[in-house]
């Protein structure tokens, strides 16, 4: 972490000392004012603008229940999903960790290959695994768990089982690359001092890979806060996430204003959490 | 330190209850009973047998690879036997998890705990144990006096040094009184000077304590300032068990002579044996004598190794000396201050170290490529017979 933090801060010197030579990144820092900067001011302007000036967008948008209920919504999954790909991803960055090298590559390449697939097919493919006549439900009622098919797509747990699948990655990674600084001795250290395995879990491993756990979180709720595909694939009319939302305001009822204030307010909103987290954590500090 | 443990069980929570009588009257602490650990064909631990006494600073001596740290690590109850039984205080404890034997260990890493204070590093034990309070508080207090780092009890290990850590590590290994401490070459990461610290450091606490430990090495140095007793184990078994002077003296065979300390070695054969002595050729063609330790027979290809210490150098012409001689030239002159080294090379080619003291009497250096007799007297000499 130290290591980490020394090595950026070098490197912002690094940049600082030869900023004449920012000039090769012209090209794209002008292209990022265009296509970026511009763009996302203009809507940032017309959030206030339209259909009237003042802040009665996000006036509306705090307090018309519908819109609120989105909010609610966007949450509620951000968090279920972030609480379920932690519960998944420590055991398997666990498992990454302590099997030979050659089984940990193989995973990883697994992994990677799934994040590497197109979004649109792996969600598609969920769909088809969860819907009622699909995999999932056939071999419950086979396993005669159930006489009919549970609702599993369609709703909110579609999403968050669609979403945790898709996350995944983004939160074990992070873990396994603090665990795996971690000396397997601390572990025997503590075993042998004493503590049963909850002991050394809790008091041992579970504090030093903390700072993973929260970068790993941190990514996944705000990538979830965000997301679009799954939620529109697998969920259903009356799980709308914000995102959604904003499409919709603007593809369908061409309400340039209010969308962008809902788009505004998913901005602030991670920007917030972006900056408590560095607050708290301190693990990247904002130059 | 006195134990005054409050809560009584506390301290032996992995001693069975009927093991107390027998604990007081046993010698032995622990006893390793043909102990095996194999991977695959590969026997890491062939066989061991071993007895360390109550109160007793083993070693385990050997080269990387030669079984001690993983007969130790069984002893910890990091591995599992192939075969054998580990006795404490007469209980196999073999199948016991580490949590439960209450066994002490300091590690060849600093591991000490990064997130915790270092007083909250060496109250660990205690707290697992359900240790109150106010009673872990002082007993960290004076555990950190042993050690003498009592003003460091709120810093994080990242703010001491090497040396420092491992002190802590050695305290939170102590503090909770285990029945046996293992230490696993602590001192490996560390500059000469602070090991030597250190090595005293761990001979006052092994005294001041009365704990039974068994230190894992490499350094047979390290193993001759400390310990009472020394195993010596090469390729997964035990070369010789014993003290100090005892293993240098009397090696039981070539790998330990070798091992401990510096030694000659010259290939030879038995010529006769009489009067409790051999007579030995060497392949140079001079002949020496040995004591006849082993019942060895004639024309038996043997190793005759004697210590560089025990040999003076004479000019050829002198006839006075030792009844073993052997002629060559120097091809190697150390100066040490308080000795000199030389390397003789024999007729045959091979070489021998002879170490001269510079005592009040002798006074004299050699010069290069002089020839040069080698003698010494025949009972610092061991033979062993080589396997063709």
């Amino acid at each position: 972490m130290v290591a980490a933090t020394e090595a950026r801060d070098t490197a912002t010197t690094e940049l600082a000392r030869q900023g004449r030579t920012l000039l090769p990144a012209l090209p794209a820092l002008v292209f990022l004012f265009l296509a970026f900067v511009l763009p996302v001011w203009v809507l940032f302007l017309r959030s206030f603008t339209e259909p009237a000036t003042g802040l009665g967008n996000y006036q509306s948008l705090v307090t018309d229940s519908v819109y609120l209920d989105v909010l609610v919504n966007t949450f509620f999954v951000a968090t279920a999903v972030t609480i379920s790909t932690l519960l998944l991803a420590f055991p398997i960055a666990w498992f990454l960790v302590i099997v030979p090298s050659r089984v940990a590559r193989m995973v990883f390449a697994v992994i990677l290959l799934s994040m590497w697939t197109n979004l649109l097919v792996r969600t598609y493919a969920w769909l088809v695994l969860l819907q009622d006549t699909g995999a999932i439900n056939q071999f419950l009622m086979y396993l005669g768990l159930t006489s009919a098919p549970v609702p599993l797509v369609n709703n909110m747990v579609g999403v968050i089982i669609g979403m945790t699948y898709i996350m995944l990655p983004f939160i074990v990674l992070p873990i396994h690359a603090t665990m795996s600084t971690l000396d397997p001795a601390l572990m025997q250290a503590a075993s042998i001092a004493g503590a049963k395995a909850r002991t050394i879990f809790f008091r041992i491993l579970l504090p030093l890979t903390l700072p993973g756990i929260s970068a790993g979180c941190i990514m996944v709720f705000v990538m979830s806060l965000g997301y679009y595909i799954t939620p529109a694939l697998l969920g259903g009319v009356r799980d709308m996430m914000i995102a959604q939302l904003v499409a919709e305001l603007i593809q369908k009822f061409l309400n340039w204003g209010l969308g962008s204030a809902a788009a505004f307010i998913l901005l602030f909103i991670t920007l917030a959490i972006y900056f408590a987290y560095v607050r708290l954590v301190g693990l990247v500090r904002p130059t | 330190m006195n134990s005054s443990t409050g809560s009584g069980g506390t301290l032996d929570a992995g001693v069975p209850q009927g093991s107390q009588p027998a604990r007081s009257m046993a010698a032995n602490l622990l006893s390793i009973r043909n102990l095996s650990k194999h991977y695959g064909d590969f026997r890491a631990v062939d066989n061991v047998s071993l007895d360390v006494r109550r109160g007793e600073l083993m070693t385990f001596l050997g080269p990387s690879g030669s079984g001690k740290t993983t007969t130790l690590n069984m002893v910890a109850g990091f591995d599992t036997p192939t075969a054998g039984e580990i006795l404490i205080d007469n209980q196999d404890i073999s199948r016991v998890i580490p949590s439960r034997r209450n066994i002490g260990m300091v590690f060849q890493r600093y591991t000490l705990f990064p997130h915790m204070t270092v007083a909250e590093n060496v109250g660990f034990p205690l707290m697992v144990r359900r240790v109150a309070k106010p009673q872990i508080a002082e007993r960290v207090t004076r555990v950190l006096k042993l050690i003498r780092l009592e003003s460091f009890g709120d810093r994080r290990p990242s703010q001491l040094s090497g040396g420092q850590q491992q002190r802590v590590a050695l305290a939170r290994a102590l503090i909770y009184e285990p029945r046996l401490l293992l230490m696993d070459e602590p001192l490996g990461a560390l500059d000469k000077r602070l090991r030597e610290e250190i090595q005293l450091e761990i001979r006052r606490i092994h005294h001041q304590l009365d704990v039974t430990i068994i230190y894992v090495t490499h350094d047979q140095e390290e193993a001759l300032r400390l310990s009472d007793r020394i195993a010596v184990f090469d390729n997964g078994r035990i070369a010789q068990i014993g003290a100090a002077r005892e293993l240098y003296d009397q090696p039981a065979n070539a790998f330990v002579g070798a091992f401990l300390g510096n030694s000659n070695f010259l290939t030879g054969k038995i010529a006769t044996a009489n009067g409790g002595r051999y007579q030995v050729t060497l392949k140079d063609g001079s002949s020496i004598e040995a004591p006849a330790r082993l019942a060895l027979a004639p024309e038996q290809p043997v190793s005759v190794m004697f210590r560089p210490e025990k040999a003076i150098l004479q000019s050829v012409s002198e006839t006075s000396g030792f009844t073993n001689r052997v002629v060559g030239r120097i091809t190697e002159n150390v100066f040490l201050g308080d000795s000199a080294t030389y390397e003789v090379r024999t007729a045959s080619g091979e070489l021998v170290t002879v170490k001269q003291p510079f005592g009040p009497s002798e006074t004299k250096t050699r010069t290069m490529d002089e020839e040069i007799a080698v003698s010494w007297p025949h009972d610092c000499v061991h033979i062993f017979p080589i396997d063709r």
